[in-house]
């Protein structure tokens, strides 16, 4: 969990991913101006802030569906504007809030998807490749499911396999945007949970969208605040989740306190107390 | 999986070669005799072929990158666009075959690349934007055929032939033009069968496992629309087959283009060979048009699996 360790594990010294003055904006609209961050590997980073702060976008400038018009994205100190989409998928893994489930796919068929990028065109998934999509199913408990088509299952299901598909990809960086969404609360515990150990066992770098501050604050290890397109700040989450803060920011006014489980910040809010 | 799904595939070129072997016994003419089997019969089960194959191929990958089960091939405006080719034609007064022929493919090809143009925005071509800028010109186009129509009314009988299609046209050589085209078609849309699998799952989610999300979806595009402008060019406009064929395959194979791709090419053959023998033997000596006959058995068809489809909860 500490910093050092992941400094220590590390195969190089460069950061997963860093971004150099990001600016991007739409024909009448700024949505990110001067963000730079660096995100080492083995991290466990939220991405958080109120509506139309722009934490979507950057986690789509991160994966390279926007292109932004000032500053530039590395990825392990390589310019992803030059990789290929196959050589991006080969390191990048992503859940974003795009959903498409109208063919019924199988859930196997749609975790083994994930092995896409490492497959020539017209070439068969080998022995090795079924036994990684496997060990996928495993992981998200899915296995159980696998001849069942996608169209048919709960989101939290298909969330789960969703999951299972990014593992096979097998990434170095796990992008995912509000991955908790539609869950109910024992879902979201596993699929965090499961996040978390994709991070300590398998070294996957982890960054979320997360509209939900307890569970930002329960589960990552760092936590980064946007407001009106500019970083406010980044750190663990006792030092950004402060009610004043939250105040500044989203403009709602919330208890913040330890939470009896452990070091991070809890968040109480209620009904609008009467004048 | 693999070995059901060829099981299938064996299945349904077995009744493609009974039903092309049969067609000569169904035949309106009582004893088949040599210059009808070769002139007349097998020509026309060869187009049938093709045509079918052409338009269920190009359905299914039509439905594929669309991301919808009940797109079909004409729906980005490639009929319409050969319709007011062949009237072109008759306009400037080129009056044959071949001249009808390459009208029709010029313009259903060119109205496809004009489609692709309007919508194209920052090196995207959004794919509501496409089916919508595909049913604009489609209407346009059709008024334009109208309007030929009510002032031309001697020359309305070719392009009728067009809008009804049917399988007559014996020549030779044009049937085997189309038939290259419709190879070629077939065998680049089966080679990306993993990008269109992985298109199905949305264009940002193909992209982020490593599909060149553009450059597949605009040769998937021409490779069907080049299909179907090669068979509405030689057959005109056969409805019904390139819509409710590859929706029907998925429901046996299942939806992987690996699969859904060759078993909706044999069972579109199988489908339209079928109902031509069936357009000129229920009405003997008439002959009923095989587009009007697929579209009257497509039609209700396709109404029960909408019925089914919202009875299952999917709409």
């Amino acid at each position: 969990m500490s910093y050092e360790r992941d400094l220590m594990h590390s195969e190089s010294n460069l950061p997963m991913l860093s971004l150099e003055q990001v600016s991007f904006s739409y024909p009448n609209r700024i949505v990110l101006e001067d963000v730079s961050l660096e995100i080492p590997r083995r991290s466990f980073l939220a991405l958080i802030g109120p509506n139309g702060s722009g934490k979507t976008t950057l986690l789509r400038i991160m994966s390279r569906v926007l292109q932004p018009q000032r500053g530039r994205v590395l990825l392990e100190g390589h310019p992803i504007s030059r990789l290929s989409a196959r050589a991006l998928a080969k390191k990048i893994a992503v859940i974003s809030s795009e959903q498409s489930f109208e063919f019924p796919f199988s859930v196997r068929d749609v975790a083994a998807m994930g092995r896409f990028p490492h497959l020539n065109r017209m070439q068969r998934m080998t022995a090795l490749d079924w036994e990684i999509v496997e060990g996928a199913l495993k992981m998200t408990c899915t296995e159980a499911l696998e001849s069942r088509p996608i169209s048919q299952l709960s989101s939290g299901e298909r969330q789960r396999v969703l999951v299972a598909r990014a593992i096979a990809q097998e990434p170095s960086l796990l992008l995912l945007d509000e991955p908790n969404a539609h869950l109910d609360i024992s879902h979201q515990i596993a699929i965090f949970n499961l996040l978390r150990s994709l991070k300590s066992d398998l070294g996957v770098t982890i960054v979320v969208v997360l509209h939900d501050l307890i569970a930002a604050a329960a589960f990552c290890e760092s936590v980064l605040l946007l407001h009106q397109g500019r970083i406010v700040k980044a750190g663990r989450p006792e030092e950004v989740i402060t009610a004043e803060l939250i105040r500044k920011t989203y403009g709602a006014d919330v208890h913040v306190f330890p939470s009896p489980l452990g070091g991070f910040p809890q968040i109480a809010f209620g009904p609008a107390s009467e004048p | 999986m693999l070995s059901s799904s060829t099981k299938s595939l064996v299945v349904l070129s077995a009744v493609t070669v009974a039903v092309a072997l049969g067609a000569v016994f169904l035949g309106p003419v009582g004893l088949p005799d040599a210059y009808i089997l070769l002139n007349v019969r097998a020509p026309r089960v060869l187009l049938g072929f093709l045509v079918g194959c052409g338009l269920a191929g190009a359905g299914a990958v039509f439905q594929g990158v669309l991301r919808n089960p009940l797109a079909d091939p004409f729906i980005l405006g490639t009929s319409s666009a050969a319709t007011v080719g062949v009237m072109l034609a008759n306009l400037l007064g080129w009056r044959n075959y071949y001249a009808l022929y390459f009208m029709a493919l010029g313009c259903a090809l060119a109205s496809i690349a004009f489609v692709y143009r309007i919508a194209q925005t920052n090196g995207k071509a959004p794919i509501q934007t496409m089916v919508l800028g595909g049913v604009i010109v489609s209407l346009f186009l059709n008024a334009l055929v109208f309007v030929f129509f009510s002032i031309f009314y001697r020359e309305s009988f070719t392009v009728l032939f067009y809008l009804l299609g049917t399988l007559t046209s014996g020549d030779l050589k044009l049937i085997s033009i189309s038939g290259v085209i419709i190879t070629v078609g077939f065998s680049v849309s089966w080679m990306l069968s993993r990008e269109l699998n992985a298109l199905t799952q949305g264009e940002e989610t193909a992209f982020h496992l490593g599909i060149e999300v553009e450059s597949v979806k605009k040769i998937l595009f021409a490779a069907a629309s080049a299909m179907t402008a090669a068979s509405v060019a030689v057959a005109g406009m056969i409805g019904f087959v390139g819509l409710v064929v590859p929706h029907l395959m998925r429901m046996i194979v299942g939806p992987d283009h690996r699969y859904l791709i060759p078993a909706a090419t044999l069972g579109g053959a199988s489908v339209l060979i079928l109902t031509d023998a069936a357009a000129r033997t229920l009405v003997p000596p008439l002959e009923i048009p095989v587009g009007a006959l697929t579209a009257l058995l497509g039609a209700p068809y396709f109404l029960y699996l909408l019925q089914r489809k919202k009875s299952a909860g999917e709409f």
